[in-house]
C-alpha cells in the first residue's frame, strides 16, 4: 500500500475511533510512517492516558488483510479486484435499476460502528433519503436506542454521561465501565475518593465489582422490578422530591398506585436481590438525594422488557432529585450545526419505512427502520420486497440476532454493498465490497454532549487509490442524479466548513483546540425555567403518548421470557454481549497480540451448573438453542461470578456466532429490541 | 528517583498495564511475560496491583552472580542485561515480592526497566491509579486523602445508615 502523510515527521493531536469514548491521541509520524499513538496530555475526556486498544489503530491501518481495491463477486462466489470507477458505476447502475423496476424503497441503508461517527451516520440518512427510500438502518436497533428511547420518553432528552464524580451515591445497572467505557473509571475512582458510594448490580460479577460497596446479582432482565422497588421505597417512606412532582411531573398517582406490590420481598421474589439488599439501596439513595448517579449500560436495553426498565430507572433518578444535577439528568445543548439528515427537509412518502407498523415508536423517534423486520422483507415476507442494500461497516451477519436467518436474507439480495476495512462475515456476502478509510484517514466533528465540548479530527494519513466514505456516498449520488444537489461538496473538508457555518466556528479554529472546544457553557436545572421537551413540557412517569398507542402507559414490569416459560429441554439461560476489553463488537480479532489475550470463545459457567453436567474447565461442548447450536470451549468462573443457571457467551467473535442461537422475534414492544441476554439454551458435552 | 507506584484505591482492576507492559516488549501476551500484575481474589472481592519498586538495596541486584543486574545510568532502574545474564534464577529466588520473572523462550530473568522513562503501564492507566513519580509523592497524595470524608465500605447497613 502506498501511503501519504500530510507532514513527514512530526506530531499530529487527534481522537482515538477504537471505540465510541474518543480520547485524545496524538499520532507519531517519521519518515511518513505512522510509528506511534501516545495520549493527548489535555482533553478532559482521558487527561492524559489512553487504553491499550489506541495503538491498535497502527495495526489497523497498515493491516496485511485490509481491502484496498473494489472487490466484486463472481458466479461462483469468488472476488476479483476492480477498479473504483467501474464498481461505483456498476453498483450506481444496479440501484438505478431497482429503483425504476421497484420502486426507492425496495433499497436501504444500513449504518455501523466502523468507520466514523456522527458524519457516518448523518452520509447514510442523506443518501437514502435523496435516494427516495424510507429505510434507514443501523447498529443502533440493538444497542443505543432502547436507551435514547428511555430517557426520551421520561424526559424527552438524554444525557448518555453524567458527570459521576460530582455524586453522593452511583448505581451502576448492566454496564462494565472499566471495559465498556475505560475513561468512566477516573471519574469513578475520582468520586470513590470523595467519599461516593458505588452500587453494582449486574448477572455478571466484573471484577469492578470488588470496587462497590454493594454488589447485586438479579437474574437477568430483572432491573425493572429493582427499579420499582426503589420508586416503592422512596415513596412509601416520603422520601422523594415533592415538589418536582407537584410541579413537573404527570402521572405521578398511577406509578405510585403500581409500585405499591414492589415491597422488598416481591422484588426479592422477582429479581434474586435480597429484601434487606434492596432495602439497604434505598436508605443509601434516602441518604444521599439528590446527588445520585443512575447510569446503566447496554444491559437493560437487550431484554424485551428494555425500555420499561429504563423508564423506571430513569423516574427513580428524577423522585431522588437528580434531574437538572450534574451527576444526574442534566440536558445538554447541542452545537446547531447544519443538517446531514433530510429527515426534516425531505420526509419520506409513499412505502412506510420497514418496521414502523410494529415499532412506531423507533421510527417516531428515532426515524430509523427496524433491523429484524428487514429479514422479513429481505426474504419476501414483508409489505415490499427489499432488494438492496448498502452496509457502511456494520457486521449483522454476527451482531444481528438470529443468524441463520440473517445470512438467508442477505443471500437474497439482489444488490449487497458493504463498504469495510476487512472480509468480514457480511463482506463475504456482498456483491460489491468498497474499501474503508480508518478514523486517521478523515476530518470528522465529535461531539462530547456531556462536556458541550466539540472536536474536529485531523487526517494524518492517506492509502493512494482508497477513497474516503464521504466520496463514496458522494460519487454514488453524482452518478444517481442527486449529487449536485444534496451532496455538493468536494470532500469533507468542505462538508466540515458547511456543518460549521451556521455556529460561527470555523475549521481552523476546532484544529486549533485540540483539547476540544467548549461551544456553550453548561447550564444545569433547566427544568426550573424551561419546559423540558416531552410532548407535555413535563416529565411523563406515564407517557400518554405510549397510551394512544396502545403500548405501556407507565413503565409496568414484565418478567422477562425466561422467567415466564420454562422448557425443561433449555435449562438454562444464556445472556451475550459481555465486552471484551481489547475487541469492539467484532473489531479486533485479527489483531495477533490481542488474539493471544482473548484467543477463541467460552462460554463461562458456574462451577456447580458444570458439575451437574460433569463438565471439566476447557472441555468442548454444544451449546443449543430453539434456533441452533454454537461449539466452544467451556471456562468456568468462580461460583460468585455468575448466578447457577446463567451461562455468558460474547457476541462478536466471526467463527463463534452466538447469535446462531439467539432470538429475532421476542422484541421489545417500544424499541424492537431483540432478546439478547435471556435466551433459554442447554449444555451437551460434544462427544469426539 | 523516579518509580511506578499505585494508588490501590483507584485500581479498578481493567488490566490495561498488564496488557500494555506484555505488549510492549514482546508485541505479545500471556500473563506469564508481563511486569505488573493485578490480581483480582474473588473470594475476598479484592483488587491488588503490584510492580518492582525498582529497591534502593536491590536484593535481586546483589544476589547476581554475574552482576547481569545493575541501574540504568538515566532512570535509576534496576535493569537485566540479556546478554549477561545466565539463567541461574538467583534474581527470582532473592525478590521478596515476586516481580521478577524468567523468560522460558530466553531463558533469561526479565523484569520492569520502566521502559527507559516512559512507562506504558501508567501511559494506559485510565482510572489515574498508576503514577511515574517520586515516593514522596504517594505520601502526599495520601495524606491528601486521608483529609478528606470517606465511608466505610459495607454490604449490610453501616452504623451512621442505621441511625
Ligand atoms: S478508551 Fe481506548 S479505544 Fe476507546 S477511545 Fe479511549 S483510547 Fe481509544
Amino acid at each position: 500500500m502506498k501511503v501519504r502523510t500530510p507532514i513527514t515527521d512530526g506530531v499530529v493531536p487527534t481522537l482515538c475511533r477504537m471505540c465510541d469514548t474518543r480520547c485524545a491521541i496524538n499520532v507519531h509520524i517519521k519518515n511518513s510512517v505512522i510509528a506511534g499513538i501516545t495520549p493527548f496530555e489535555n482533553h478532559p475526556v482521558n487527561e492524559g492516558r489512553i487504553c491499550p486498544r489506541s495503538e491498535a489503530a497502527i495495526d489497523l491501518f497498515y493491516h496485511p488483510d485490509r481491502i484496498l481495491k473494489p472487490l466484486k463477486r463472481r458466479e461462483d462466489g469468488s472476488f476479483i479486484e476492480i477498479s473504483h470507477t467501474r464498481a461505483l458505476d456498476e453498483i450506481s447502475a444496479r440501484l438505478k435499476h431497482l429503483k425504476k423496476e421497484h420502486g426507492a424503497h425496495t433499497v436501504g441503508v444500513w449504518k455501523g460502528e466502523g468507520l466514523g461517527f456522527y458524519q457516518q451516520e448523518g452520509y447514510a440518512r442523506r443518501f437514502i433519503r435523496a435516494f427516495g427510500s424510507p429505510n434507514y438502518f443501523s447498529n443502533d436497533s440493538a444497542c443505543y436506542n432502547g436507551r435514547y428511547l428511555g430517557n426520551h420518553l421520561v424526559c424527552g432528552f438524554w444525557n448518555a454521561f453524567p458527570e459521576f464524580n460530582q455524586a453522593g451515591l452511583i448505581l451502576l445497572f448492566g454496564t462494565n465501565p472499566p471495559i465498556c467505557h475505560p475513561p468512566f473509571t477516573r471519574e469513578l475512582a475520582d468520586a470513590r475518593e470523595n467519599g461516593t458510594r458505588l452500587v453494582v448490580i449486574d448477572p455478571r460479577l466484573n471484577p469492578m465489582a470488588c470496587y462497590a460497596d454493594i454488589f447485586a446479582q438479579p437474574y437477568p432482565g430483572t432491573d425493572g422490578a429493582l427499579g420499582w422497588g426503589l420508586i416503592n421505597y422512596l415513596i412509601q417512606t416520603g422520601n422523594y422530591d415533592r415538589d418536582l412532582v407537584q410541579r413537573h411531573v404527570i402521572g405521578f398517582e398511577k406509578i405510585a398506585a403500581y409500585a405499591r406490590k414492589f415491597t422488598p420481598q416481591y422484588v426479592q421474589a422477582q429479581s434474586g436481590i435480597y429484601a434487606h439488599v434492596v432495602e439497604t439501596i434505598g436508605r443509601l439513595i434516602v441518604k444521599n438525594q439528590p446527588d445520585i448517579s443512575i447510569f446503566s449500560g447496554a444491559g437493560l436495553e437487550h431484554h424485551e422488557n428494555g425500555v420499561n426498565s429504563i423508564r423506571t430507572l430513569v423516574i427513580l433518578s428524577c423522585l431522588s432529585g437528580a434531574l437538572g444535577r450534574p451527576c444526574g439528568l442534566y440536558r445538554p445543548e447541542p452545537l446547531g450545526t447544519g443538517e446531514l439528515s433530510l429527515d426534516r427537509t425531505l420526509p419520506p412518502t409513499g412505502k412506510n419505512p420497514i418496521g414502523r407498523d410494529k415499532f412506531p415508536v423507533l421510527y417516531d423517534i428515532r426515524k430509523e427502520c427496524h433491523t429484524m423486520t428487514a429479514m422479513d422483507y429481505m426474504l419476501g415476507k414483508g409489505e415490499y420486497p427489499l432488494k438492496g442494500l448498502i452496509i457502511a461497516a456494520a457486521n449483522p451477519a454476527v451482531t444481528n440476532p438470529n443468524t441463520a436467518k440473517v445470512e438467508k436474507a442477505l443471500k437474497s439480495l439482489d444488490l449487497l454493498v458493504v463498504n469495510d476495512f476487512f472480509m468480514t462475515k457480511t463482506a463475504q456476502l456482498a456483491h460489491y465490497i468498497l474499501p474503508a478509510t480508518t478514523f486517521l484517514e478523515r476530518e470528522e466533528l465529535h461531539f462530547y454532549p456531556k462536556l458541550q465540548r466539540v472536536n474536529l479530527t485531523r487526517c494524518v494519513a492517506t492509502v493512494d487509490g482508497v477513497i474516503d466514505e464521504y466520496r463514496v456516498w458522494r460519487e454514488l449520488a453524482l452518478r444517481l442524479g442527486f449529487g449536485d444537489q444534496y451532496f455538493p461538496w468536494k470532500n469533507e473538508s468542505a462538508v466540515n466548513h458547511w456543518l460549521l457555518a451556521p455556529t460561527g466556528l470555523t475549521v481552523d479554529l476546532l484544529h486549533n483546540h485540540p483539547q476540544g472546544y467548549v461551544y456553550k457553557p453548561i447550564r444545569y436545572q433547566k427544568h426550573l425555567s424551561e419546559n423540558l421537551p416531552t410532548p407535555s413540557g413535563k416529565l411523563e412517569f406515564a407517557s400518554p403518548y405510549l397510551k394512544q398507542l396502545g403500548l405501556d402507559e407507565i413503565p409496568v414490569y414484565r418478567p422477562p421470557y425466561h422467567r415466564r416459560h420454562t422448557d425443561n429441554r433449555f435449562p438454562l439461560v444464556l445472556t451475550t454481549g459481555a465486552r471484551k476489553s481489547l475487541f469492539y463488537h467484532s473489531r479486533n480479532q485479527n489483531i495477533p497480540r490481542f488474539r493471544n489475550v482473548h484467543p477463541d470463545a467460552e462460554v463461562e459457567m458456574h462451577p456447580d451448573d458444570a458439575a451437574h453436567l460433569q463438565i471439566e474447565n476447557g472441555e468442548k461442548v454444544h451449546v443449543i438453542s430453539k434456533n441452533g447450536r454454537l461449539t466452544l470451549r467451556v471456562s468456568i468462573k468462580h461460583h460468585s461470578e455468575l448466578r447457577r443457571g446463567i451461562v455468558e457467551i460474547y457476541h462478536g467473535w466471526e467463527d463463534w456466532r452466538v447469535n446462531f442461537l439467539t432470538f429475532d422475534e421476542i422484541n421489545d414492544p417500544i424499541s424492537g429490541f431483540p432478546l439478547l441476554k435471556g435466551v433459554p439454551v442447554r449444555i451437551e458435552k460434544a462427544a469426539f | 528517583m523516579k518509580i511506578v507506584f499505585i494508588e490501590q484505591d483507584r485500581c479498578l482492576a481493567c488490566r490495561n498495564c498488564e496488557r500494555a507492559c506484555a505488549f510492549q516488549d514482546s508485541r505479545n501476551f500471556d500473563r506469564e511475560s508481563t511486569n505488573i500484575w493485578v490480581h483480582v481474589n474473588m473470594d475476598h472481592r479484592t483488587i491488588f496491583t503490584l510492580t518492582c519498586q525498582q529497591c534502593e538495596a536491590a536484593i535481586c541486584l546483589d544476589a547476581c552472580p554475574t552482576a547481569a543486574i545493575t541501574r540504568d545510568p538515566d532512570t535509576d532502574a534496576v535493569i537485566v542485561d540479556e546478554k549477561t545474564c545466565i539463567g541461574c534464577r538467583m534474581c527470582i529466588i532473592a525478590c521478596p515480592f515476586g516481580c521478577i520473572h524468567f523468560d522460558s523462550a530466553k531463558h533469561i530473568a526479565v523484569k520492569c526497566n520502566l521502559c527507559s522513562g516512559v512507562p506504558k503501564c501508567v501511559q494506559n492507566c485510565m482510572s489515574g491509579a498508576l503514577h511515574y513519580a517520586d515516593i514522596n509523592e504517594l505520601a502526599a497524595v495520601k495524606r491528601h486523602k486521608s483529609n478528606r470524608p470517606r465511608h466505610n465500605t459495607a454490604l449490610l447497613p453501616a452504623k451512621e445508615d442505621r441511625q
